[in-house]
């Protein structure tokens, strides 16, 4: 397990040179537009723009300007993200500072909409598999349906609608100015946030588990458990339920990796502070530095969720060995 | 032991009382007692509560910011300068007037020396609250504006009529055409005769920064702004300058991307009879940024914020404000002297010819481009190019292209088009091959793609195809437009607003030569060697730089308000450049506390300084 351990994080290093490779490549090679254009603003000379570039590096040669942005992806104090290359181009706001101020923002949604989307799917799933082609798995699927179906911006603004607008039962978009986080959490002001980003999630695993779950209760060691005297509950839960939650584990563990780089779309509708809405904001400034940063930490989280993922799967099932 | 305990307890209820009943909005985080005083009923005190849909883009560097929305907070509330306005909306508000100087400079009978004095006695905001502002701080701002990072986005052109003010780059001492006599006189020394120079003095760039605060700040100074005026960042007493500038923290008020936090400024507050323009009504004003213009729209329908600044409502709001008669009183509409156009290339087939260009301006349906921008409350009709407000209404009604309702008239249109010489069988639509595949360069977010379905049709109609090519307002849109070699035909989503309130912030850069490669897309007045350098087969365009060269030097006054005028009828009627189709308006809904509403006709958007709320907040 060792030796794997090694090699897994020698390939997080990998991953992140790769992809910040190709994502400066994107930003740099395709005809986005200048970013020193922008900066300059609306009233400006080539010579205005000229010097701007100059200011911000982008007159150097390529191969120049990513080993600058290279340098901030060594995991080092003073390398790590450097405000010296990682700055908005616009404000000079050093992105390091904007990321770690909006993480914990990011990791509460994250975090919130996971446990729900389990409490949710889990039990769904586990119904609907046990009770196949009942009243129960019928609304089951019709849930997943929905779920999976409806847009997370198109659920983001309906709740907002009803539950904050019309119905007052749940605050508006926003955290407040100088609020604790927590004292957020207590006001409510995640909750619809968690609950849209959540039913996507939950109806896949409806789905993943009820599918996952049907298969296992036919398997032939359910047969002898259940002709051993076993209870149904135990056969379900202790045996059956076991091996079916195997995938899931994987798949929560990438989901959640994923949504830890930032839930764009929620974020930018509910107007809460975190990554992604970060990124949408640089993409639309031309902010390089900014994407490359978001990014980079996005990568960085997928990669350490899968390795989490991969090490808790060789417990869950004996079977696998890593060397 | 138990009468100890109950004299105890008595104490401090009695004390929890005294708090409770203390408040009525007088007091900030830092304990100052709420400067406003009632005038005329007008209550001070409270809370001002905002929105709004996006940070502004340079960090609230005064050297940078080019915003209207930054501009204003600038005004009212965080700089004061040596000249500035009273934030009404008047055409006599739209003057300068002495801020932190005595009186309106005096100046050399060459016009090329301005010596203003400076109001003795005026401080800094916290943390420099004991500085007293000197001629020496001017300095220093104008030093941060020669810098090419300290201006960047921003508009240090403004200042290049100083001498030495273009060589000095970041250092003060070398901009040999301003000194500093005595701590409380400027004298500055131009390269040339300038009538508008007061109005420059009103710019943010030009207000007094303390030295120690520029050091180390060259790029970010918005962050660790020392205020002027009558409010200041919350938080503006803990930043420390002792200690070198990478460790200095920034200001708390200001957090990038989520809110702007403004407190009374105690400096201010103790000095306030020395600022006759800014009553400052409220006590504190945050706003929170981000969220979309709809969802903002519901917070000010549920009374959360008292109004969304710097965006417009959305159509169904507005529509909403405008049936409902208790409404309505909400729904507030002012001209801002800004205007929406469409340009021409004077420069490419078939826009060198002046009857295609009136067919244009017959062709297009300037009702339908307002209707897709949100319909009547979003501006008045345009008929020429520079606002009345700016000529004195000399030009008032002067429409030389008027169609039934602004709907455009194609009948005219091709009357117009029958007299070009790519009409050649004179059916009025236009039929050489240079009447295709016309490049149109516009901008991909709202309204502009329904707009350009709207002239697409209408040029259709005359003969002419267009070519439409959508991106990035900036960098796609300004990229295109403003560099002559890349031919841009159209510029459909082009609009300008004033700096100050003279009509030489429009006729310069937009009709002179100098604006070639900035603001002036149509490329008048190029030379035939520019045109050949750049590729054109076109080899002369029309020209008003004798016109603008005439009005640019007159001193500001009635002459020089009818010489733009002059400026604005010839263009309109007799080169056609453009199809100017809205003088722009400022639409805000306010929520049922806001009182005062003030439109501040020197910015174009609502004044922060003159709003009051019901009650002063309570």
């Amino acid at each position: 397990m060792g030796r794997y351990l090694i090699r897994r994080t020698l390939f997080l290093v990998l991953v992140l040179v790769i992809v910040s490779f190709l994502t400066f490549l994107i930003f740099y090679k395709l005809p986005a537009g200048d970013p020193a254009r922008r900066v300059a603003g609306h009233r400006n000379t080539p010579e205005q723009i000229a010097e701007i570039r100059v200011t911000l590096g982008l007159d150097k040669p390529w191969y120049v300007q990513y080993a600058r942005f290279a340098k901030g992806l060594i995991p080092w104090p003073g390398f790590f993200l450097n405000k010296d290359i990682y700055y908005s181009y616009a404000n000079f706001i050093p992105v390091k500072e904007e990321i770690y101020k909006r993480l914990p923002v990011t990791i509460t949604l994250a975090l919130g909409a996971a446990v729900l989307w389990l409490l949710i799917g889990v039990p769904i799933g586990v119904v609907s598999a046990i009770r196949r082609r009942s009243a129960w798995d019928r609304a089951g699927m019709i849930f997943a349906l929905i779920g999976v179906s409806a847009p997370v911006f198109w659920l983001g603004y309906l709740f907002l609608f009803v539950f904050w607008y019309k119905l007052s039962w749940a605050p508006g978009s926003g955290l407040g100015y100088h609020v604790a986080l927590l004292q957020s959490i207590i006001q409510g002001k995640f909750v619809l946030a968690w609950v849209v980003l959540s039913l996507s999630f939950a109806a896949f695993y409806v789905r993943m588990i009820r599918g996952n779950l049907i298969e296992t209760m036919s398997e032939d060691y359910i047969r002898t458990a259940r002709a051993k005297g076993l209870s149904e509950g135990r056969v379900i839960f202790k045996h059956g339920l076991r091996s079916a939650l195997t995938p899931v584990v994987t798949m929560f563990g990438m989901d959640l990796g994923v949504l830890l780089g930032g839930a764009i779309i929620t974020e930018t509708v509910f107007n809460l502070p975190g990554i992604g809405q970060y990124t949408v904001q640089s993409i639309f400034n031309d902010n390089y530095p900014g994407v490359m940063g978001v990014t980079v930490f996005a990568t960085f989280f997928i990669v350490v969720a899968n390795l989490v993922v991969d090490v808790t799967y060789a417990f869950l099932d004996p079977r696998v060995r890593y060397a | 032991m138990k009468q100890h305990w109950r004299y105890l307890a008595t104490v401090a209820v009695v004390a929890l009382v005294a708090a409770a009943c203390g408040g009525g909005g007088g007091t900030t985080g830092t304990e100052t007692p709420s400067g406003g005083t009632p005038s005329g009923g007008i209550p001070a005190g409270g809370t001002l509560m905002l929105a709004t849909p996006s940070d502004i883009q340079s960090g609230w560097d005064p050297a940078k910011e080019y915003e209207i929305i930054a501009w204003e907070v600038f005004r009212c509330c965080l700089t004061r300068t040596l000249y500035s306005y009273t934030g009404m909306g008047g055409p006599e508000d739209t003057a300068p007037m002495p801020d932190l100087a005595t009186a309106m400079p005096e100046v050399s009978v060459d016009g090329m020396t301005y010596t203003v004095k400076i109001k003795p006695g005026i401080h800094f905001g916290p943390p420099f609250e004991d500085t007293e502002i000197t001629a020496d701080d001017f300095i220093t701002a104008f030093g941060r504006v020669s810098s090419d990072v300290g201006s960047q986005g921003g508009y240090p052109f403004y200042f290049s009529v100083i001498k030495g003010f273009d060589d000095a780059n970041g250092d003060p001492t070398k901009i040999t055409g301003i000194t500093a006599p005595d701590p409380h006189t400027l004298v500055f020394e131009l390269t040339q005769p300038t009538a508008d120079f007061p109005f420059r003095l009103t710019m943010p760039a030009t207000a007094p920064i303390p030295a120690q605060a520029a050091e180390g700040h060259i790029k970010d100074y918005g962050r660790y702004l020392v205020s002027t005026g009558p409010y200041m960042w919350e938080g503006s007493e803990n930043m420390d300058f002792s200690v070198p500038a990478e460790q200095q923290k920034p200001v708390a008020g200001y957090e990038p991307n989520r809110a702007w936090i403004l407190v009374r400024n105690p400096s201010w507050v103790n000095e306030r009879d020395t600022d006759t323009l800014r009553p400052a009504y409220v006590d504190r004003i945050e706003v929170a940024v981000g969220g979309t213009v709809e969802d903002l729209a519901n917070k000010v329908d549920a009374g959360e914020i008292d109004f969304v600044y710097g965006a417009t409502p959305p159509s169904t709001q507005l529509q909403k404000y405008l049936a409902d008669p208790e409404l309505k009183s909400r729904l507030h509409s002012e001209a801002t002297g800004a205007i929406r156009y469409i340009t021409m290339n004077l420069a490419i087939p078939p826009f060198d010819d002046i009857h295609v260009r009136r067919a244009v301006n017959y062709a297009v349906d300037k009702d339908g481009l307002r209707r897709a921008r949100g319909g009547d409350l979003v501006g008045e009709l345009a008929g020429h190019y520079i606002p009345d407000m700016l000529t004195g209404g000399l030009n008032q009604g002067l429409d030389p292209y008027a169609s039934p309702n602004g709907q455009g008239d194609l009948n005219k249109a091709k009357e117009e088009m029958k007299q070009s010489k790519y009409d050649s069988n004179k059916d009025g639509i236009c039929d050489d091959p240079v009447c295709d595949n016309i490049l149109t360069i516009t901008d991909k977010s709202f309204p502009y793609p329904e707009q350009n379905a709207i002239l697409t049709d209408n040029l259709a109609k005359i003969g002419l195809k267009l070519d439409v090519k959508m991106g990035d307002r900036y960098t796609f849109m300004y990229a295109n437009c403003q560099d002559p070699t890349k031919k841009a035909a159209l510029c459909p989503s082009v609009g300008w607003g004033f700096d100050y309130a003279d009509a030489g912030t429009y006729g310069e850069p937009l009709f002179g030569s100098v604006g070639i490669g900035s603001s002036n897309y149509s490329n008048l007045g190029a030379s035939p060697a520019d045109l050949a350098k750049w590729g054109y087969s076109v080899t002369d365009v029309a020209s008003v730089d004798d016109m603008v060269a005439k009005c640019s030097p007159m001193p500001i006054g009635q002459d020089r308000v009818a010489c733009w005028a002059e400026v604005d009828k010839y263009l309109v009627e007799e080169v056609a450049p453009w199809v100017v189709w809205l003088f722009d308006n400022n639409v805000v809904i306010t929520g049922p506390r806001v009182i005062n509403w003030t439109f501040d006709a020197s910015a174009g958007i609502e004044s922060l300084d003159h709003i009051a709320l019901e009650g002063g907040g309570a």
